[in-house]
């Protein structure tokens, strides 16, 4: 797989090109075709090492196809795959299912894993699992017996609830009872990690969501004529639009920072990725908010396209931890070292 | 995203690093000698002469100028930790901080030979203090309508008259930049016709008038300038070029930490409360605000790197501006929602100072160096839209 992210950029560009985002329904829960067409390409395993299965490539040119994904209103399960539960289930010293095949994750604390024989199995309910009722293979953070554990398992023959998220992306429940699955115990340092990088994922979807939907906030400012000039023209409009900006920029900034501590691995990665994921949920209100109000009725509907990406702004900041859990887990961490410890905590975390 | 608004990450920088941790054990000491004590937006209201020397001695000042100058030929990043650390603590650096974050620089772009020799060493040692010489009691926000006038006389100096407001600690500085019209202003080109001159402000003629904040605080004035005779050596850059040379200033002045770390001393305090009172309200709205600091850091540590790299990113300043001046007063609010304190100046609770002082203060976030509406014009600028 080369490297360069531009080239990746640009493959899954031109493979989005010929799949426009649609309306998700019962009857069309993900984008199946798609799915297939990256997978052909080898994009379902950048960033996972080839040994393990994957396409090679590093954890760079992973965000830069979650990014382009997301911004494009792709329904597939690839941030799932490519930045947590591939990752997850290589470290945990798991089997990689097939790369081609969609794998995804959900957090589950309360389902318990039990040794059974020579294996696992798994019991309680996993809730709001992401692509689930679609994907293969579901990777779960689940409680063994000492703490943590990652469980891995396929999703053939699995109870899953038909739930979906505000942008109807399926969002199933999954009921366990003694279910066999492969099990890895996690230590504490570990389980926060993987939380944070699930965290970190849907911080870098909203980053690139966010910046999408700026884009076409401008863009139909200058096209939308009204009272004889464009939208753009009216002060009013442009101070909207650059507050929309500026809340993109921040996340951006932040966003980059904390895929930058990942990919270095520092032992702040998990402060980094919540400060990400609460500083992109915050901009949210903003830009989804202004983006609607510039657009007018006609973005207010489903003919339009400004909704892809605004339902899942809205359904994004509230998984993988709402800002509300992040933002007690960033402060918690800030002060560890005691109320002198925040300055010192802020400049070291990013 | 428009490329005219991002930039490029910031590299990490240890020699940042290691000058951060200099900067820290240095603040700790003089707070335990008490030397000087915390307090919000001190880099409007923070005068301490002794203190800026003191920075001077340790090498914090002019830091990335050529040491011909007496200069010290560190990063942008390296500089950036420095006036952080010194903002956070909420040290008194508000009679350096024009020059050594504006005025030196400007004059090392534009500054004649003699200029940089005389006054850049002083500036270095903490010794030489500069202002702004801007805004106008008839010009705010539209800078280009300044009626401030140098003439050229017989002799060959410039004779100025006019005046100028809002100009920070004129009564403890030691020159102004001052933006001035050389010949009449053109409708058809309005930036055309203005100079900067480099004014002493001891010269004969000039009147300097305290303008005080809301609670009485003197920090700002009236600077009258009745027939005064300025060198005509002193003209910086070239005639006529002034608009220019003022906005190639202001990725220096809207891009810094103190664009958003004017309130962090009453962010740090709320800390405090929140270990206290371990309330759960209150933790969320510490890791709210902290996010949003750790964001703006990223933001300007992305444009210290591009003055590293030299360019002059005046967009994405504004930008930066703009996102943490809102951020500084949103402290207020934020604190106050969660947290039972009555803000007052003469409060025992520390908390309650900090908050009275950043409310007092506030007003002023959002209008200095450009109001935000000025900056999201130019923001609007970067996107095409103007």
């Amino acid at each position: 797989m080369a490297t360069d992210q531009d080239l990746v950029v640009e493959t899954v560009r031109d493979i989005l090109s010929g799949h426009e985002p649609f309306v998700l329904t019962p009857a069309r829960r993900w984008d199946e075709g798609l799915w297939s067409a990256l997978a052909s390409a080898g994009l379902t395993g950048v960033g996972l090492p080839e040994e393990a299965g994957g396409s090679g490539g590093d954890l760079a040119d992973a965000v830069a196809i979650v990014r382009t994904l997301a911004s494009g209103a792709a329904a597939v399960p690839v941030a799932e795959q490519l930045l947590v539960a591939g990752p997850a289930v290589i470290a945990a010293g798991l089997t990689l299912p097939p790369v081609e095949e969609p794998l995804t994750f959900g957090i589950a604390d309360t389902v318990t894993a039990t040794p059974s024989g020579d294996g696992w199995t798994l019991t309680g309910t996993a809730a709001d699992v992401s692509w689930a009722a679609v994907a293969a293979h579901v990777a779960l953070l689940v409680t063994g017996p000492d703490g943590a554990a990652l469980a891995l398992l396929p999703t053939s023959g699995l109870d899953a609830s038909d739930g979906y998220n505000l942008a109807g992306e399926p969002r199933s429940s999954l009921t366990l009872a003694e279910t066999p699955a492969a099990v890895a115990p996690l230590n504490d340092a570990q389980a926060r990690e993987l939380r944070a990088g699930f965290a970190l994922a849907r911080a870098v979807q909203l980053s690139a969501a966010l910046e999408q939907v700026l884009a076409w906030t401008v863009q139909y400012a200058g096209e939308r004529h009204q009272f004889g000039r464009p939208l753009g023209k009216f002060q009013a409009i442009q101070m909207e639009l650059a507050e929309m900006a500026g809340e993109v920029v921040a996340v951006t900034a932040l966003t980059d920072a904390a895929v930058q501590a990942l990919a270095h691995g520092s032992a702040d990665v998990a402060l980094a990725a919540a400060a990400a994921k609460v500083r992109a949920g915050a901009a949210v209100e903003v830009v989804a908010r202004l983006a609607h109000q510039v657009h007018g009725a006609i973005g207010f509907t489903q003919e339009h396209k400004l909704h892809h990406l605004t339902r899942r702004l809205w359904s994004w900041r509230d998984e993988a931890g709402s800002e509300l859990v992040w933002s007690r887990v960033l402060a918690s961490g800030l002060l560890a070292d005691g109320p002198d410890g925040l300055w010192p905590a802020l400049t070291r975390v990013v | 995203m428009s490329n005219s608004l991002v930039l490029a990450p910031a590299p990490r920088s240890e020699a940042a690093e290691q000058v951060r941790a200099e900067v820290r054990e240095f603040l700790a000491d003089e707070l335990a000698a008490g030397t000087f004590s915390t307090h919000v937006d001190t880099w409007l209201s923070g005068v301490d002469p002794a203190f800026s020397r003191k920075l001077g001695e340790r090498g914090w000042l002019g830091m990335t100028w050529p040491k011909k100058y007496g200069g010290h030929e560190r990063s942008a990043m390296e500089r950036y930790a420095v006036t952080e650390e010194l903002l956070a603590a909420g040290a008194p650096v508000a009679a350096h901080w024009i020059a050594d974050r504006q005025s030196g620089p400007n004059l090392l772009t534009y500054g004649t030979e003699k200029q940089r020799q005389e006054i850049l060493p002083r500036i270095v040692a903490g010794e030489c203090y500069f202002v702004i010489g801007m805004s106008e009691p008839d010009s705010g926000s539209d800078l280009a309508s300044i009626r401030t006038k140098a003439v050229r006389n017989g002799d060959g100096d410039w004779v100025v008259n006019g005046a100028k407001v809002w100009t920070s600690n004129a009564h403890e500085s030691h020159y102004g930049i001052v933006l001035v019209r050389t010949s009449p202003s053109d409708s058809a080109n309005r930036h055309a016709g203005m100079s900067q001159l480099l004014i002493d402000l001891s010269l004969p003629g000039i009147t300097v008038n305290p303008i005080r904040i809301l609670d009485g605080g003197h920090h700002f004035n009236e600077v009258v300038f009745e027939d005064v005779v300025v060198p005509g050596d002193m003209l910086l850059g070239e005639e006529g070029n002034g608009w220019h040379q003022v906005t190639a200033e202001l990725a220096f002045e809207r891009s810094g930490p103190e664009r958003f770390l004017s309130t962090y001393p009453l962010l740090a305090e709320f800390g405090r409360r929140v270990v206290d009172s371990g309330d759960p309200a209150q933790l969320t709205v510490l890791g709210r605000l902290s996010a949003r600091v750790l964001a703006l850091r990223q933001m300007s540590l992305r444009i210290a790197a591009a003055l590293d790299r030299g360019e002059l990113p005046n967009i994405p300043a504004a930008l930066v501006k703009d996102v943490g001046t809102t951020f500084e007063a949103d402290v207020i609010e934020e604190v106050r929602r969660v947290a039972d304190v009555m803000p007052s100046l003469d409060s025992p609770d520390p908390l309650g100072r900090a908050l009275a002082e950043a409310q007092l203060h506030q007003p002023g976030f959002t209008l200095r160096g450009g109001t935000n509406e000025i900056l999201r014009g130019i923001v609007a600028r970067g996107l095409g839209l103007r």
